[in-house]
């Protein structure tokens, strides 16, 4: 098959954040270097030449962006500074804005005014309801939250973003498979995706194959985000009423968030407290990082990786200040923080999970649980043969 | 002259301890009734040399054998005015490769004490050349390009006058055509400063230019050329002491070219000199509309490092094109430009001028054979390398095709091929000399037995060895430079013109004190012919690698002793032995072979004669004494100006005197050849091939006689090589000739 050169696609690839890939001169010492790349899904130099011709419907396809963990060997092995790694980062969030149906995700990743005022409108959306909608008696001698927001109401709120969230993320990874697999996906007996869905589990959980990069600080590092986070968004979205209540799933001794001080060897309190550090470490380690710039990956900065750890340490820091004034019983500045605090995490959570950044923790796993699937796959198919 | 020889023995740097001295002293005093010799343990050192200059001085001393390290060192403290002096050297390749204190080691150093005793004998102090004529210093230029506008002013900032001569109308050559350029530091292109150059040539006094002229005839040598200058009809004479050759060339024919290129097939296809042409006007255009251009494509080595079309690389056609791509991207920041290559120049600092390119916003494209489609619309197809697949670029206003540089020197008939056509049979029992490729390409129209102009090494290039001797040609005194000498861009075209005119001065300078060239630079003497004997077989005209040697219509040879390098190749062709050199001739050297002890049969003692170049196989055996790696105690070597210079009687004098064997140690001869004289190594081994005469006349083994091609670098190999050789010797048996 010919291949038409479409010089546009370098330009554009720039509003997400490719800077210095044309000095590429293909040597390809950053697929040698790389120690996740194979002969089967090389990269990252096959991704460089794509982008410089042009030929936006073989980057589409490639699965290789969603194998690279950017832990910044090829860029510092480049003799041109051309940053592959960066490329493969910028080609990540072009993919992201590529397989979100509803364009809303290249608005917020090509411009920054556009990322800005979404996250405000989010954000001052929550403030308003919340002060809008609370409990008539809002209990003003003692720290109790669930006095002025019920739980089971919050739960409700909670579970119907948690809903519109999995349907965008879940339609999003599904146009992500289809792109990749094309026809195949559905070629593809069912049984085999089961007997590989372990794959998907295990990336997912360890993401081990980051741990075979040569820094495992930056393994280490995304793991604690990693973790931390999904620990937090199980206690909100699982344990803040003790579990499903509104299906009846609910067991109230291991509800998050309640106005009970658990004891401090509770093992909600304990979650609580290795979630708040490993973000908190996580992204105060990724923050320093960027403004210091020594590493490969921490170099090139987009205005969404910014707005990322700002909004993820914002939520921590408030959860760690309301933690604080409960402990000390400080009924307003409880209230007051806990407004803000929604404030910081909403925006991140319905703006980053479908759209941006938090997105990749679907498309990468998927995509690896989708070679493994493939592979599995043409081997059958070889045996058969 | 009267010959008081005296010999001097150094004991140091080890020598003392491995020999005995007074037994080698005795060579000199008792055998040969030297009544001078003396020994010292540090005769290079003041009070050595002042002990050899007490006696030049007091004693009379006017000939003198330094027995002691090689003739490769030292040379500055053993340098006595009008005195012969022979070197022996008993250091690196006696007691530095032999064991000490061994008969054998001994028995070696007695022999080169005999040889250098031998060779003094026949040395004569060297009287230099001078012409009759006065010696001009002024130098012609021939092209008025950049590189020789630039050959031409160096020459004048040295204070020499110079003759510029300019086929076409104005000075300038293609660069006058070129109105930008990518050249040193290749951060940017640079607009083209060559009219500054034509002014500051134009308004320099030492330079007398003429343009739509050309060099109707050149006749003399080194610092006697006589050169008719024709101009609008009328000629001007001229005397010169050496010639810059800066002739440019002429772009590839783009016609001859594959059809796979499109060339011809549309006016949109063009070739990268047309494309100068435009732009040269001002707006980059589509030659069939004048619509500025959107989308280009550069075709790299069109017929370029292709066997059928140019076989070499011309080593700016990627800078000119890379120049060219984004001269078109300045115009037009959004036009698609493509550069399809095979593998991207861009060598040292014009990297930058590619990095250029890249940024902004050229596409590259890694393919051996793009096709051009000229149907509707104009297409290039190309299987890009790197991606695995083919590539289509659709809707090209341009397609520019990198033709690359052809000499013009390549032009005209050759003429090995006219005296062919002729019929000219060669004489059966000549030896067949491979000719050098001259074309009549009106040039320089030199009036030498050889040919009107330079010779060609390959691809009709007028270069020698690139590396060890850049800007010679195989003429003396002629240098090229520039494109004619191989495909170059600005800035090393620059520094050839700059490299030539110093060639070209050094070869005056040293003509006028009656000195050779490089290689034998400085060297006083030159070959004399015993003209009485003579018998007009022409080989020494024939073999001679430089030309030196005219001919007069009844075939006598008539040497033109500046244009000698001193090869001394004739002297070895000669086959009445009539040329000889002050210090070198076939007689010197065979009273060095005669004077070589050779042990009887029965005392197991083999003599193996090496005759080794001393450019490259003498200096290796220097290193692997310096290596102090042990060698063959049965070798005697004798160092020759060039394996060319070999004459074949003194194989017939070494093995009727009962030597055993002759190892001759040459250089690598073909089309990367390291020989300094060019053909001297091919010329011995095929008068080598005609040795198994003298051996079955002999009735000798043809084993006995052996060629090896050996470099500087080889000296690792030379034990093993001497050692297998002995073997090979003492396998055939000892040399029935032994004791007669």
């Amino acid at each position: 098959m010919s291949i038409k050169v479409d010089p546009n696609l370098m330009k554009d690839l720039r509003h997400f954040g490719l800077k210095d890939a044309d000095k590429c001169m293909h040597c390809g010492n950053c697929t040698a270097v790389c120690p996740l790349s194979t002969e089967d899904n090389p990269f990252p130099r096959k991704l460089i030449k794509y982008a410089h011709m042009g030929l936006a419907d073989k980057i589409l396809k490639s699965p290789e962006p969603w194998l690279c963990y950017y832990c910044g060997d090829c860029s510092d092995n480049c003799p041109r500074g051309a940053e592959p790694g960066e490329a493969m980062m910028a080609m990540r969030r072009y993919l992201t804005s590529k397989y979100d149906w509803t364009g809303f995700a290249r608005k917020f990743y090509t411009s920054e005014t556009f990322e800005i005022i979404a996250v405000a409108i989010v954000a001052i959306f929550v403030g308003l309801a919340l002060m809008l909608f609370h409990a008539g008696s809002p209990n003003m001698e003692h720290a109790h939250l669930n006095s002025v927001w019920p739980a089971s109401a919050i739960e409700i709120a909670d579970l119907i973003m948690a809903a519109i969230l999995t349907f965008l993320l879940l339609s999003n990874t599904y146009r992500c498979a289809r792109f990749q697999m094309g026809d195949l996906l559905f070629k593809i007996p069912l049984g085999i995706y089961i007997r590989q869905a372990k794959e998907l589990v295990i990336h997912f959980l360890t993401q081990k194959r980051f741990s075979e990069c040569t820094d495992k600080m930056q393994w280490l590092v995304h793991l604690l985000i990693m973790t931390g986070y999904s620990t937090v968004f199980l206690l909100v979205a699982v344990f803040l009423a003790g579990g499903l209540e509104v299906i009846g799933l609910a067991w109230e001794p291991i509800a998050f968030q309640r106005d009970v001080i658990y004891p401090i060897y509770h093992p909600m309190r304990l979650l609580g407290y290795y979630a708040t550090f490993a973000i908190f470490y996580g992204t105060t380690y990724a923050m320093i990082g960027r403004i210091r710039k020594k590493k490969a990956p921490y170099k090139n900065s987009h205005g969404t990786d910014w707005m990322f750890l700002i909004l993820l340490q914002l939520t921590t820091l408030t959860g760690i200040l309301i933690h604080f004034t409960r402990l000390l019983d400080w009924p307003m500045p409880t209230y007051t923080l806990y407004v803000i605090h929604l404030m910081v995490a909403v925006p991140m959570l319905v703006l980053e999970v479908p759209f941006a950044k938090w997105a990749h923790l679907a498309f990468r796993p998927v995509t690896i649980f989708l070679i493994k699937v493939r592979e599995a796959y043409q081997k059958e198919m070889q045996t058969f043969a | 002259m009267e010959k008081k020889i005296a010999v001097y023995i150094c004991t140091g740097c080890g020598i003392g301890d491995a020999l005995d001295i007074e037994q080698l002293g005795k060579i000199a005093t008792d055998e040969n009734s030297i009544p001078i010799c003396q020994k010292h343990s540090n005769l290079c050192g003041q009070e050595g040399v002042d002990l050899i200059k007490k006696d030049i001085t007091d004693n009379g001393v006017n000939t003198i054998v330094i027995t002691a390290c090689s003739h490769r060192v030292m040379y500055d403290a053993f340098n006595f005015d009008n005195c012969i002096v022979d070197r022996v050297n008993v250091r690196e390749q006696v007691v530095w490769c032999q064991k000490p204190g061994e008969e054998d080691t001994q028995m070696m150093a007695e022999d080169y004490l005999r040889m250098g005793i031998a060779k003094v004998k026949a040395m004569q102090l060297p009287e230099p050349f001078k012409p009759e004529e006065e010696i001009s210093r002024d130098i012609l230029v021939v092209g008025g390009g950049l590189t020789g506008m630039t050959s031409a002013l160096e020459a004048s900032k040295a204070g020499y006058s110079v003759v510029l001569v300019e086929k076409e109308a104005e000075l300038g050559g293609f660069q006058k055509n070129v109105k930008e350029i990518a050249t040193a530091p290749y951060k940017d292109i640079q607009d083209n400063d060559i009219k500054n150059l034509i002014d500051a040539v134009t308004n320099n006094t030492k330079i007398k230019v003429y343009t739509g002229a050309t060099v109707e005839r050149t006749s003399g040598s080194p610092g006697i050329f006589k050169t008719v200058i024709k101009q609008n009809g009328s000629n001007a004479e001229h005397r010169v002491g050496a010639i810059v050759l800066a002739a440019g060339w002429k772009p590839y024919d783009p016609t001859k070219l594959n059809k796979r290129l499109g060339f011809g097939e549309s006016p949109n296809v063009i070739t990268n000199v047309m494309f100068e042409e435009s732009y040269k006007e001002g707006r980059i255009t589509r030659p069939s509309d004048g619509k500025d251009v959107a989308n280009i494509a550069f075709l790299q080595c069109a017929g370029s490092r292709d066997p059928k079309h140019l076989p070499y690389c011309s080593a700016v056609c990627c800078i000119t094109a890379l120049k060219q791509a984004i001269r078109v991207k300045r115009q037009n920041a959004d036009a698609n430009v493509y550069m399809v290559y095979k593998e991207l120049r861009t060598p040292g600092q014009s990297e930058d001028i590619y990095r250029k390119a890249q940024e902004e916003g050229v596409i590259f494209i890694r393919c051996q054979d793009p096709e051009v489609k000229t149907g509707e619309g104009l297409t290039v197809e190309a299987n890009d390398e790197l991606l695995g697949e083919t590539v289509i670029m659709e809707d090209l206003d341009m397609v520019v095709l990198a033709t690359g540089m052809v000499p013009v020197s390549a032009f005209g008939k050759d003429i090995t091929q006219e005296t062919k056509e002729e019929g000219e049979k060669k004489d059966g029992e000549e030896l067949e000399v491979p000719l050098d490729v001259i074309r009549r390409s009106n040039l320089l129209n030199l009036e030498y037995r050889q040919g009107p102009e330079l010779p060609a090494l390959s691809n009709d290039f007028p270069d020698s060895h690139f590396i060890c001797f850049p800007y010679e040609s195989r003429r003396t005194g002629i240098y090229p430079a520039g494109c004619v000498r191989r495909p170059m861009g600005i800035s090393t075209a620059t520094g050839d013109a700059t490299g030539a005119v110093m060639k070209a001065i050094q070869c005056i300078e040293l003509t006028a004190r009656g000195a050779a060239v490089h290689p034998r630079a400085g060297d006083m003497t030159y070959p004399e012919f015993n003209m009485s004997r003579c018998t007009q077989c022409k080989r020494c005209t024939v073999e001679c690698p430089f030309g030196a040697i005219n001919e007069d219509e009844k075939a006598n040879p008539l040497p033109q002793p500046t244009r000698c390098r001193r090869c001394g190749v004739c002297m070895g062709a000669c086959p009445e032995r009539i040329i000889s050199f002050k210090n070198y001739s076939v007689p010197m050297i065979g009273d060095m072979i005669k004077s070589i002890g050779v042990p009887e049969e029965d005392e197991e003692k083999p003599r193996i004669l090496v005759l080794a170049c001393e450019n490259d196989a003498y200096p290796a055996l220097d290193m692997a004494g310096l290596h102090r790696m042990q060698y063959n105690a049965w070798v005697r070597v004798i160092p020759l100006r060039c394996l060319g210079s070999m004459n074949l009687v003194w194989i017939a004098d070494t093995l009727s005197k009962g030597i055993d064997g002759v190892l001759l140690l040459g250089c690598k001869h073909g089309d990367d050849y390291q020989c300094h004289f060019i053909k001297g190594s091919e010329l011995a081994s095929i008068r080598l091939s005609k040795v198994s005469e003298t051996l079955n006349r002999l009735a000798l083994e043809s084993e006995r006689v052996r060629f090896e091609t050996v470099s500087i670098t080889d000296y690792d190999r030379l034990p093993a090589l001497l050692d297998e050789f002995a073997a090979a010797i003492d396998e055939v048996g000892p040399n029935p000739f032994k004791g007669w």
